[in-house]
């Protein structure tokens, strides 16, 4: 008996609902589902979680106010005071990422973010939002953050291409980073999860391994959502502390 | 103001969140420093995909570019060289920390040790 071990068979699209307008497919498939299961998830938290507001938090207000004083925290430590009034987008990213990323942990649901297209969107937004709020905080001023201070004329011809490149390449790394690491994290679980299956007894080995890289999964979970949140902190903060 | 505690006791409880704040205030630096005991997997894993990144999609411009102006190969050429070494200043930018403006020059009004760890601590 040869079982077949498809790791990469869990990123698979499934349209639920088939939706067409015009040439576009709009269907809403099993990543849909799980972004609205996501939201719904969030929406549920944050406003049952603050509908007492009691002096002395429960446990649901707790975990509520703990997550928005987390990114509270990030926000001001990161960006500065002026970070604040993007609170409320850096907490939506973060809280988004973090849930998609949970979801996925649980067998036989679809990690969203370990679609490209999904994470290059958040960065993408991310990415023509900062830019957009450091022309209109500085106007063209903003152009200085490509010329390096102290640096001889004839240098800046090469310098100035290099550091628009480093600009432009930002939404790329920061969508590659979190989707390259749930997907390989996830093929790995598949891949060995299969060895399991396919060698007896003996899989208890790999099934070890897979235990250990669960809680590794979960471990990278947290932390590529802390990441994306906090490297958009330092994008805002390049735009926003521009002087 | 007397500290000795007021009559009403949600002015108490208050008085006493805020002297809790006040600890948490202080005890930041050490929250900031937790951070350096795990940046190794994180910090890896950003650099790589960060010059990797780079590399590719500047060859990836300069191919277009060639495709665009029929200039090949020297769109590619250029571009590749370019990625490189955009990659590698992201790459020391992130490991020194000098990591906040695209330009070399710390923000202004923050501590640049406090911000040293920012970046790092993925």
């Amino acid at each position: 008996m040869a079982l077949e071990i498809r790791p990469l068979e869990q990123f698979r699209i499934e349209r639920f609902i088939p939706i067409h307008i015009g040439g576009l497919d709009v269907s809403y498939t099993n990543a849909a589902l799980l972004m609205t299961i996501g939201v719904a998830l969030i929406t549920a938290l944050v406003l049952l979680g603050t509908r007492q507001r009691a002096l002395v938090p429960g446990r649901w207000q707790s975990v509520a106010e703990m997550s928005y004083e987390f990114v509270a925290d990030m926000v001001e430590t990161n960006v500065g005071h002026g970070g604040q009034q993007f609170l409320p987008f850096i907490f939506t990213l973060f809280m988004f990422i973090l849930f998609a990323n949970f979801l996925g942990m649980i067998p036989y649901s679809y990690t969203v973010t370990s679609q490209i297209v999904v994470t290059f969107a958040l960065a993408a937004v991310v990415f023509i939002g900062v830019t957009i709020i450091g022309i209109v905080r500085h106007g063209f001023h903003f152009l200085r953050l490509f010329v390096p201070q102290g640096v001889p004329a004839p240098l800046l011809v090469l310098l100035v291409p290099i550091e628009l490149l480093s600009y432009c390449i930002r939404p790329f790394t920061l969508s590659i980073r979190l989707f390259a690491n749930m997907l390989a994290g996830h093929t790995m679980l598949a891949i060995f999860a299969g060895f399991a299956a396919a060698v007896g007894i003996l899989g208890i080995f790999p099934l070890a391994i897979d235990i250990l890289l669960v809680a590794l999964e979960v471990l990278v979970a947290a932390l590529q959502a802390y990441v994306f949140a906090i490297l958009t902190c330092l994008y805002l903060s390049d735009a926003i502390n521009l002087h | 103001m007397s500290e000795s505690t007021p009559p009403d006791p949600l002015a108490r409880l208050g008085q006493e969140i805020d002297k809790a704040r006040a600890g948490l205030v202080r005890r930041q630096p050490q929250v900031a420093d937790r951070s350096t005991l795990q940046p190794g997997l994180g910090l890896g894993f950003r650099i790589g995909i960060e010059l990797v990144v780079a590399v590719v999609v500047a060859t990836g411009i300069g191919w277009a570019i060639d495709r665009w102006l029929g200039t090949r190969p020297w769109g590619m050429i250029v571009l590749f060289f370019l990625g490189v070494a955009a990659g590698m200043l992201n790459v020391y930018r992130a490991v020194t920390g000098v990591s906040g403006p695209v330009g070399y020059r710390p923000p202004a009004g923050r501590d640049p040790g406090a911000k040293k760890w920012d970046d790092e601590d993925c």
